[in-house]
């Protein structure tokens, strides 16, 4: 190669990389030119963008964190999550050193169930205790309670079952000691306890069996373990609920009372170890309580969490022959489907999102529309075809990639704000700076949304690009307008029924999953959100052909528009006509907008209104009294009958006993009292009214209500004899026959089933007749009493009077489970009703933001035919009046259809919605409009447009004729 | 010749128009007056850019002066509030347009009506009447096309229609023929006379085709911002030497 061939290459090689670099930098300076000249649309489809994409990326990002933190503190609210007990004597070192080397436990703590004597000093070992309640000396007796050694560090932990007067310490010399407790020892001391009293006591190492006649105080073995002295820390009051601690050391609501309520606490590093060896050896077996560490419970995810710990029970188990443990499964698995239900409702938000997807193309499609000229002026100075799309394809990445940047960050940033409203007082700075601290951003999630965004967008834009670009191509392909038309129907139509199909398959999944559901768990929800994903786009095809209709009804309508808008009526409807053909999409988005406004708003007020409804019916009648110590009904209810006001009480008597393997509790009641006072709904009972199912009870010596569950399983029908066995305390079995099938009670709640939002542990019950249950069963106690009031009574002021009875009953409970998960989970993510509050808000926004949108653009067509109007003698007045005219009838006739397709979709959404909705279905959920909430937004609608759209109008009438009319080309 | 014992119908006082940009002031008009007459047939000639679509826009009322007046009966149309100026463009002025400016999405019966319909006619009057005139300029038989499929003779013939359609007192024409080519222009231009004959109406036009000014019963040549009447319209006595050189090489504008 001679130097000149050399120096020719070289300089061509350096020529050609200059090029590419000029070309490249050309574009570049291009493509911002553009942007900059550009400036409002860049904007609007920016903001479209960010505002679809962050509102996506917020979701995931917020789900992602948000479970990680709510499991973190919903374990942090459970006081333990397992108990291991032994029928084995001195086995449970091995098991403690076994479970706190797990690496799910993060803490292990003991618990003996022991005894503690009071009083006890001047007796000796032949002193007569028992009975306890006839023993030797009642004039001064030996007060005896329960007596729970634990760890001082385990009562941090324990006390979230107590309600505490004083101080919830444990350390050495002070013990914790029940109210009821503290009350008994005030009548034998004749001295008011207090926190901070001192006292002596005994600590059992043994506890007699009476059954061989072990009746005296001998049998006790308190030798050792008698304590002088000891200050009382705290009294507390026991409201455990599903707890460890309650499975543990006994429900306050259970037959019998639990036996936390007559107790104390007694700190375990007092007690030296051969006292605990004796302890253990003497029969009171200790009890370990397992806290598992939340981050490794919930490794892999929220909803595995109730299968670690089974893991953990199995891992033990299998370990440990004779160690036996309880886990707090239900519970657990309960958050975690409540959890999911939040999370699933969220899924509500879907169509908002779609419209601002939708909102994003749409407003693509205008700018690109208002740049056909820009197309042709480029296509006349002899651009090809390539390099047109080539600069949209730039100016979409710069706009993309600059979107996408923002969104991420206004993700993470919203993730941690929203929650953070609302928690904790208005805002929870700590809750923010923690979804930081925990932050966990899913980047398969970030590449679906960001490609199902950018693509629409990309695709819109060249698509309408290509067809300006490529018209010619484009008709070659398709031979006739017509035939254009009838494959673009004929694809919608395919697509169509293809939905459609999709969405018959999955409702009929979701039928099959209900069928054989009694709750709405994780498989309801999960078969629900399906549907309800497929249901949407059913639901944008419908709108869509509907507008379809609507622009058929207006093309023909010119009958109609004579009447209404008489002179005025040929430019309304020629431009309306005009409308429909080129903006399909107008009446299309908007009948969106309003359906899914109508939608969101009515299922709303449905769902608020059955939660309103089933919060009655939980509650049951005027007054439900709780009484967190068992208490003698008939003495009860007298002296609720004595309060002015009550006009009718009626208390339940409670055993527990077995139907089959099937733990119940059993109710006796007065049917017909029942019948009067309880809110009964034609729902309650299956196949038959309250009135025949209560009045059949109170004529059958033997009846039973039944659960519609058990009489399900077992194939029982009305009449049916059986035998309900194993009476705590009573009989080994009752014959009695089926009076009744039913689904739920007021004051009972669901017949079967664990509902949440009842404070009942055990998931069955069954109702007997008052008279039966005192002649059989024998018991005489009770704690649910239901009372109805004279009218005009003032409800509250007759509660209150109740309420001053005794401190520990419970008088219409603004919640009656306060521990229900819900309340827990809605510090985290807002009600299902709230995320449709906002749903509807979002919609009601980008409805308006796309009528100014698209008036804007409409207008800014017209501006030179308005132009021409006005140099026709046209006056401003009147133009302005066609365009309000066209956008009312353009609204009206929105409004009107979109109304009841809303209303529709309401009522079809609610057939597989539910599950979203709330956690159980007690009282059929019924299709509830709400006029005023629907009138108040779709006013706001409609005057935020016209308030939007009037500066607009303004401005544009400002141009002048001569100005406006040489820009015509 | 201005024929004094006429009635004077629209008159321009000392009509001065400045067009203002950023980079320069434009004077297109320099304070010219002139006088029509009530059935006046007026041609105004002059080069492009030399104002004379100013003047009309100005005489329609489309455009305002910067100063001086325009009297129509003796009264400053200008002065005017712009309902009133709109009443005076509706039936006072039909203005047929150089490029047209037929709305796009409606027939050329639904343009003919569109003045009609804005006088707040009855539409199914609107329509005979709009029929009617279509006839008239020979477009009977394609009342029912889009503009777009109509031809550009087609077009003016249209806006011709729409121009006559509520009987103006002025037709205004800017440009008739600008467009069309020699024959259809013809045509177009034999239709405007005979039907201002027909209607008696008074009608100004432009154009820088120095053989149509046969046609006007006075001639009206814009220069350098000032308009004078020719004191012939006859293509034969016309000053070619000053008007075509002045065509050729001049530019009117300062």
């Amino acid at each position: 190669m001679t130097d000149i061939e050399e120096f020719s290459a070289s300089e061509k090689k350096k020529s050609v990389v200059r090029n590419v670099l000029y070309t490249i930098s050309f574009n570049l300076s291009l493509i911002l030119r553009n942007i900059r000249n550009r400036k409002r649309s860049t904007i609007i489809i920016i903001l479209g963008l960010i505002f679809s994409l962050s509102i996506l990326f917020t979701s995931s990002i917020w789900t992602e964190t948000s479970q990680k933190i709510i499991a973190d503190d919903y374990i942090e609210t459970l006081d333990y999550e397992m108990y291991i007990s032994t029928f084995r004597m001195n086995a449970m070192s091995p098991v403690y050193t076994f479970a706190l080397e797990d690496s799910v436990v993060d803490q292990v703590d003991w618990i003996y169930p022991s005894i503690a004597l009071f009083n006890f000093e001047d007796k000796g070992p032949n002193y007569r205790w028992y009975p306890e309640e006839m023993q030797e000396n009642m004039s001064n007796p030996v007060s005896l309670s329960f007596s729970f050694v634990v760890s001082s560090r385990s009562i941090d932990r324990i006390k979230k079952n107590l309600e505490i007067e004083g101080n919830a310490s444990l350390n050495s010399g002070e013990i914790m000691m029940s109210y009821t407790q503290a009350k008994q020892l005030e009548v034998i001391y004749n001295e008011t306890i207090t926190p901070g009293y001192k006292l002596n006591l005994a600590v059992t190492r043994r506890i007699p069996n009476t059954d061989i006649g072990e009746h005296t105080m001998q049998y006790y073995d308190i030798g050792e373990t008698t304590f002088a002295n000891y200050t009382i820390a705290g009294i507390y009051k026991y409201v455990g609920y599903n707890s460890v601690i309650d499975r543990l050391i006994g429900g306050s609501t259970a037959s019998g009372g639990g036996i936390a309520l007559d107790s104390i606490f007694f700190p375990m590093e007092d007690m030296n170890e051969v006292d605990l060896f004796i302890m253990d050896a003497n029969g009171i077996l200790p009890r370990l309580l397992i806290k598992t560490n939340a981050q490794q419970l919930r490794v892999n995810g929220i909803e595995n969490m109730p299968d670690n710990l089974l893991a953990l029970k199995e891992r033990i188990e299998i370990r440990f022959y004779h160690a036996y443990c309880y886990i707090l499964d239900q519970e657990i698995q309960t958050m975690t489907d409540e959890y999911r239900r939040a999370f699933g409702s969220l899924a509500l938000f879907v169509p908002t999102l779609v419209s601002a997807v939708f909102l994003t193309v749409l407003s693509t499609q205008m700018t690109v529309k208002r740049r056909r000229e820009e197309i042709a002026f480029l296509r006349s100075r002899g651009a090809v075809s390539s390099q047109i799309i080539g600069m949209f394809f730039g100016e979409f990445l710069l706009i993309s990639v600059f979107s996408l940047v923002i969104s991420i960050g206004l993700g993470i940033l919203l993730a941690a704000l929203i929650p953070s409203f609302g928690h904790e007082g208005f805002f929870s700075t700590s809750l923010f700076y923690r979804y930081f601290q925990y932050l966990e951003i899913s980047p398969y999630d970030i590449e679906i949304y960001s490609v199902i965004v950018l693509g629409i967008y990309l695709g819109m834009t060249l698509i309408n690009v290509i067809t300006y670009v490529r018209r010619d191509v484009q008709e070659s392909l398709l031979v006739t307008r017509r035939g254009q038309q009838l494959l673009s129907m004929g694809i919608k139509i395919a697509a169509f029924a293809l939905t459609i199909a999709g969405f018959i398959f999955l409702y009929l999944d979701y039928r099959s999953i209900a069928a054989i559901s009694y709750t709405f768990g994780f498989n309801m929800i999960s078969a629900s959100t399906k549907t309800l994903f497929i249901f949407i786009v059913v639901l944008f095809f419908i709108c869509y052909f509907v507008s379809m209709g609507i622009n058929y009804l207006l093309r023909n309508a010119d009958k109609i528009f004579g009447s209404i808008f008489k002179k005025s009526k040929f430019f309304i409807s020629k431009n309306i006509k005009r409308y429909t053909k080129n903006f399909t999409e107008l009446t299309f988005f908007m009948i969106i907008i309003i359906c899914l406004l109508t939608g969101f708003l009515t299922i709303r007020s449905t769902a608020l209104n059955n939660i309103s409804l089933e919060e009655n019916y939980r509650r049951g009648a005027d007054i439900r009294i709780q009484t967190l110590v068992p208490v003698n009904v008939t003495d009860f209810e007298m002296t609720i009958s004595n309060i002015s006001g009550i006009k009718n009480v009626t208390g339940f008597y409670t055993a527990r006993a077995s139907i089959g393997l099937q733990e119940v509790e059993i109710f006796g009641v007065n049917p017909l009292e029942y019948l009067n006072i309880g809110r009964w709904t034609s729902f309650s009972f299956v196949d038959m009214d309250p009135q025949e199912a209560l009045t059949s009870l109170s004529a059958n010596e033997s009846g039973v209500i039944l659960s519609d569950y058990v009489a399900d399983r077992l194939g029982f029908t009305v009449g049916r004899e059986m035998y309900v066995t194993d009476f705590r305390g009573g009989p080994f079995h009752i014959k009695l026959n089926v009076s009744a099938i039913v689904s739920s009670a007021p004051g009972l709640g669901v017949a079967h089933g664990h509902d949440p939002k009842m404070n009942r542990g055990t998931s069955e019950w069954a109702i007997i007749t008052r008279d039966l249950f005192i002649d059989r069963i024998g018991e005489q106690n009770g704690t649910l009493f239901l009372a109805s009031v004279d009218q005009n009574a003032n409800i509250e002021e007759i509660a209150e009077q109740i309420r001053s009875i005794n401190p520990l009953i419970i008088v219409n409970p603004e919640q009656i489970n306060p521990d229900y998960i819900g309340y827990f989970i809605v510090e985290y993510i807002p009600h299902v009703t709230i995320t449709l509050l906002i749903g509807s808000i979002f919609l009601n926004i980008i409805g308006v933001i796309y009528i100014i949108m698209s008036t804007d653009f409409i207008l800014e067509q017209r501006r030179r035919e308005n132009a021409v109007l006005l140099a026709l003698g046209g006056k401003q007045t009147k133009i302005q009046k066609f365009l309000i005219n066209e956008l009312i009838v353009f609204l009206f006739t929105t409004i009107i259809f979109g109304i009841p397709l809303g209303i529709i979709t309401a009522l079809f959404a609610l057939l597989f919605t539910k599950p979203l909705l709330i956690s159980r279905e007690i009282l059929p959920m019924i299709l509830h409009v709400d006029p005023v909430a629907l009138l108040i937004v779709l006013f706001t609608l409609i005057i935020a447009a016209i308030i939007g759209i009037i500066p607009i109008m303004r401005k544009q009438m400002k141009y002048e004729i001569v100005h406006e009319l040489r820009a015509i080309v | 010749m201005n024929n004094p014992m006429a009635e004077i119908i629209i008159s321009a006082e000392n009509l001065i128009k400045t067009f203002s940009s950023r980079a320069e002031k434009l004077t297109v008009l320099r304070g010219t007056s002139f006088e029509v007459a009530k059935g006046d047939v007026i041609c105004l000639l002059g080069t492009s850019g030399s104002g004379k679509t100013t003047t009309l826009n100005i005489l329609a009322g489309l455009d305002k002066p910067t100063a001086g007046k325009i009297l129509y009966n003796k009264q400053d149309i200008h002065s005017w509030s712009l309902n009133q100026l709109s009443d005076y463009r509706l039936k006072e002025i039909g203005f047929i347009f150089q490029e047209f400016y037929l709305l796009e999405h409606l027939t050329a019966l639904e343009n003919v009506m569109v003045p009609l319909v804005l006088r707040e006619e009855n539409e199914e009057t609107a329509k005979e009447i709009a029929l009617e005139f279509l006839q008239q300029v020979g477009l009977g038989g394609k009342v029912m096309n889009l503009p777009e499929e109509l031809s550009s003779g087609e077009k003016q013939r249209v806006c011709v229609a729409r121009a006559i359609a509520n009987y103006p007192s002025i037709l205004i024409a800017d440009e008739p023929t600008g467009t069309l080519d020699a024959k259809t222009g013809d045509g177009i231009m034999d239709l405007l006379m005979n039907l201002t004959k027909k209607k008696q109406m008074t009608m100004i036009y432009t154009t820088h085709d120095p053989y149509l000014t046969r046609l006007a019963t006075r001639l009206f040549v814009i220069q350098k911002g000032i308009i004078r009447e020719n004191e012939t319209t006859n293509i034969a006595d016309i000053d070619y030497d000053n008007i075509i050189f002045e065509f050729k090489g001049g530019s009117d504008m300062v």
